[in-house]
């Protein structure tokens, strides 16, 4: 499966878009530490699985809905699905049953975690928003236009 | 600041073996550190023996510690921070609930309990003020008093008067931030037109908006009324000069230490995480002091653990200082070394201090080394606000209520502080990590889950109570030869339980906080669970008591060698020239974070040793017929 297979799939479930999931320098790590701890062939079924079941649907509800019972709720591909999610967010990979180790995927993951970006707020110890900054109210970005992956869209360069 | 070429390592033990220096100081912290630099200033040849290895410091040897902690999964406050075999040092994530049958020996700090204390300190190069949060409270003239006036704890040798020119000079070392006009409360004075050296930072939104719940909420205690308000702490890192300071001289910040010249740290940029590790230096550690003294000839001596205080059994006088010198970091094999001068100063904090003397034998004939262990109590609670508060961005903590910190009601229960957190329920919960994951977990995903985020992360509130602790006897810092570290030092064991008369404060501070939550509509998520360690109950209710890094203590100052360890210089009443300094000299803390008043007793002390040292100097007059 191709990085671009997983970045569609991690912005559709992150929330944030393919774009800015690439600014952050760690689709290729955070790819590689997924297939290091599942195997190629564990992350190939997720993104198979949400290719083949997600993707050619163009209703938002009906998206959800089946994104949610055929990926984030199947047994198997569920916890796998939730953890690129974690990864995204702030960089750690989070122990599964039989994969128990609780790491944080490269020094660098850590300030690039989506979570704090979030809240309009910067990761502990990096990207340091400069002094006075907190007396204001935060600045928490708006949403992208659509959840759907613009690479997945039928027509990529349009809107 | 730069930090002199080859400093760390311009000695070595064999040169060490063949001097006898003015002042041998073990401890490379904020204590050690000013008392090298103030008597370096004056010519004094001083030997500052360090446990943790030390290279010069850099930026590039700074930035080894934030890679670290970006690359720790668990990010508690000691995570920047190298774990090595000789010098092993507390760690929150070894703290347990003790079990009935024996001591908890899992982390450094052998636990006997009852209470379990997740306290730590950081044995590196710096020492606790690499990790601390910074806020730096002085402690209020009453808690000089306390004796006098409520009939509570130890008696102080000194009062407020005689240490507050020491406090300036140490706002001066630390490089203060804070306004004057918002620091005089509780009878805090200053001279005329005193200001500190730099403005106060910005309230946080967070703050603000809890100011406008909060501000001129009535409290009636032990029939005194109180209005609290919502008011910014002072800070241990760097703000906006004040052109007012030193009578219109101003104010240079110290910014980050290296041996090149690095323009960073001069200001606070607001990355949220003074505790465990500023990532610019602008909050002050105690290497921007040490590289001052370095660069004066001041020995630096690393990984090289005292190990015994040895003494004439005569004299009572201390002799020499043997030390464990390692090479290897990750191995406990060591030579065994000794260092020599006219006088010594223990300066290694409250636990190790005492650690050290106990361990070599040196119990006062008071009983009192290691006894009277104290550290703030902290008690938090937390809620939900109304609306988004920005929670997660400033400094740790930039404001709190400081009302309660003194009044009539002391002579029944304990004073407190309250922090506003700006990093959320971080500290009970491990948010906002913790929110990401159950969130998550509930298959929330996109654009729900970054709505969920700001709406459980972004409105969290967090009240710190730091509540203070009396001097117990039985809460005490003991060794055992059963157990001992990799290097053979004996290990510091831990006998601590919580006095009610802080726990009286703790039911106060939690029914307050009812009560504020409820002005501010927000909602109380506060629950303390009983299988943790920490959990007390008093009176029927629950409550969680974490530890405030704020140690002191097992060596009080006093007026007698009767009642206490050492006089008002910090000079042990029974080694004539050995001082023991830093928190550990406090017979109460108040509801002051430790390290200022801490500070300002070691710049007199160090006064005293520089006038000792000249007295010795002046050649004995003989009588002449």
């Amino acid at each position: 499966m191709s990085l671009d297979d997983f970045v569609a799939f991690s912005s559709e479930v992150t929330g944030f878009t393919e774009f800015d999931l690439l600014g952050t320098g760690q689709a290729q790590s955070y790819r590689d530490t997924v297939a290091g701890v599942v195997g190629e062939q564990g992350l190939a079924e997720l993104l198979s699985a949400y290719r083949r079941e997600v993707t050619e649907l163009s209703d938002e509800q009906l998206r959800a809905e089946q994104l949610t019972r055929s990926v984030l709720g199947d047994p198997r591909l569920g916890p796998l699905a939730r953890n690129i999610i974690k990864l995204w967010y702030c960089g750690v990979w989070f122990g599964l049953p039989g994969h128990e180790d609780t790491f944080t995927a490269s020094p660098q993951a850590y300030p690039q975690g989506l979570l704090w970006y979030a809240i309009g707020a910067n990761p502990p110890g990096a990207r340091a928003p400069g002094y006075g900054s907190w007396a204001g109210p935060p600045r928490i970005p708006a949403l992208p236009a659509s959840p759907i992956p613009r690479s997945l869209t039928r027509n990529p360069s349009a809107g | 600041m730069i930090f002199p070429e080859g400093a760390s390592a311009r000695t070595s033990p064999a040169a060490v073996a063949g001097r006898v220096y003015d002042v041998v100081i073990v401890g490379a912290g904020i204590a050690g550190a000013v008392i090298a630099d103030r008597l370096s200033r004056e010519g004094r040849s001083v030997l500052v023996l360090e446990a943790a290895p030390a290279e010069d410091l850099t930026i590039k040897g700074y930035e080894a510690y934030l890679t670290d902690f970006y690359a720790a999964a668990s990010k508690d406050n000691q995570s920047p921070y190298p774990v090595i075999e000789p010098v092993p040092m507390p760690r929150s994530t070894d703290a347990r609930p003790i079990r009935p049958g024996g001591p908890n020996t899992n982390g450094y700090l052998v636990q006997n309990g009852p209470h379990s204390t997740d306290t730590t300190y950081t044995r590196v190069l710096g020492g606790t003020t690499m990790h601390w949060e910074g806020k730096i409270l002085r402690m209020l003239p009453q808690d000089f008093e306390l004796a006098e006036q409520r009939g509570q704890g130890p008696k102080w040798p000194l009062g407020y008067a005689d240490l507050e020119p020491f406090y300036r000079e140490a706002e001066r070392e630390i490089g203060v931030s804070a306004d004057i006009e918002d620091q005089r409360y509780l009878g805090l004075t200053y001279p005329p037109n005193y200001v500190f050296p730099m403005r106060g930072l910005p309230p946080s939104y967070l703050d603000q908006m809890v100011a406008r719940g909060v501000d001129g909420t009535r409290v009636e205690l032990d029939g005194e009324e109180f209005s609290l308000k919502v008011r910014p702490f002072p800070q241990g890192r760097n703000g906006i000069p004040n052109p007012a300071y030193d009578a219109g001289r101003g104010f240079v910040p110290v910014g980050a230490v290296s041996t090149s010249q690095v323009d960073e740290g001069e200001r606070c940029q607001g990355n949220n995480n003074c505790v465990p590790l500023c990532p610019v230096q602008a909050k002050y550690h105690a290497g921007k002091t040490l590289a001052k003294a370095l660069d004066r000839n001041v020995d630096l001596l690393a990984q090289s653990v005292a190990y015994q205080v040895h003494t004439d059994p005569e004299t009572g006088r201390v002799t020499q200082i043997e030390y464990r010198h390692y090479h290897d970091p990750n191995s406990a094999e060591y030579q065994t070394g000794f260092a020599r001068g006219r006088t010594y100063v223990l300066a290694t904090n409250a636990i190790e201090n005492a650690r050290l003397m106990l361990a070599s034998g040196l119990q006062s004939r008071s009983d009192l080394v290691g006894r009277n262990l104290m550290d703030h109590a902290y008690l938090l609670t937390w809620a939900l606000l109304p609306e988004i508060a920005g929670t997660m961005r400033g400094t740790n903590c930039t404001s709190g209520i400081v009302d309660l910190r003194g009044g009539r009601f002391r002579r029944d229960q304990a004073s407190f502080s309250i922090d506003i957190h700006n990093d959320g329920w971080g500290w009970p919960t491990g948010a906002p990590v913790s929110d990401l994951v159950r969130i998550v977990d509930q298959n929330t995903y996109g654009f729900d889950l970054r709505r969920s985020l700001v709406d459980q992360v972004s409105r969290q509130l967090l009240f710190a109570h730091m509540i203070e602790v009396l001097a117990e006897p039985e809460n005490r810092v003991t060794v055992d030869p059963r157990y001992r570290d990799r290097l053979g030092n004996m290990r510091p064991v831990i006998s601590f339980r919580v006095p009610d008369y802080t726990m009286r404060g703790a039911a106060f501070a939690r029914r307050l906080s009812r009560q504020l939550f409820e002005r501010l509509g927000a909602q109380d998520h506060t629950s303390y669970d009983p299988s943790e360690y920490g959990y007390v109950e008093f009176e029927g209710e629950g409550y969680r008591i974490l530890g405030g890094n704020h140690l002191a203590g097992t060596h009080i100052m006093g007026t007698s060698p009767g009642t206490s360890v050492v006089d008002d210089n910090q000079r042990s009443w029974e080694h004539e020239n050995l001082y023991l300094v830093g928190g550990g000299s406090m017979p109460t803390i108040g509801t002051a974070n430790t390290t200022v008043t801490a500070t300002a007793l070691c710049l007199r002390t160090a006064r005293h040793l520089l006038h000792e040292l000249r007295h010795q100097d002046q050649p004995v007059a003989l009588a002449t017929h």
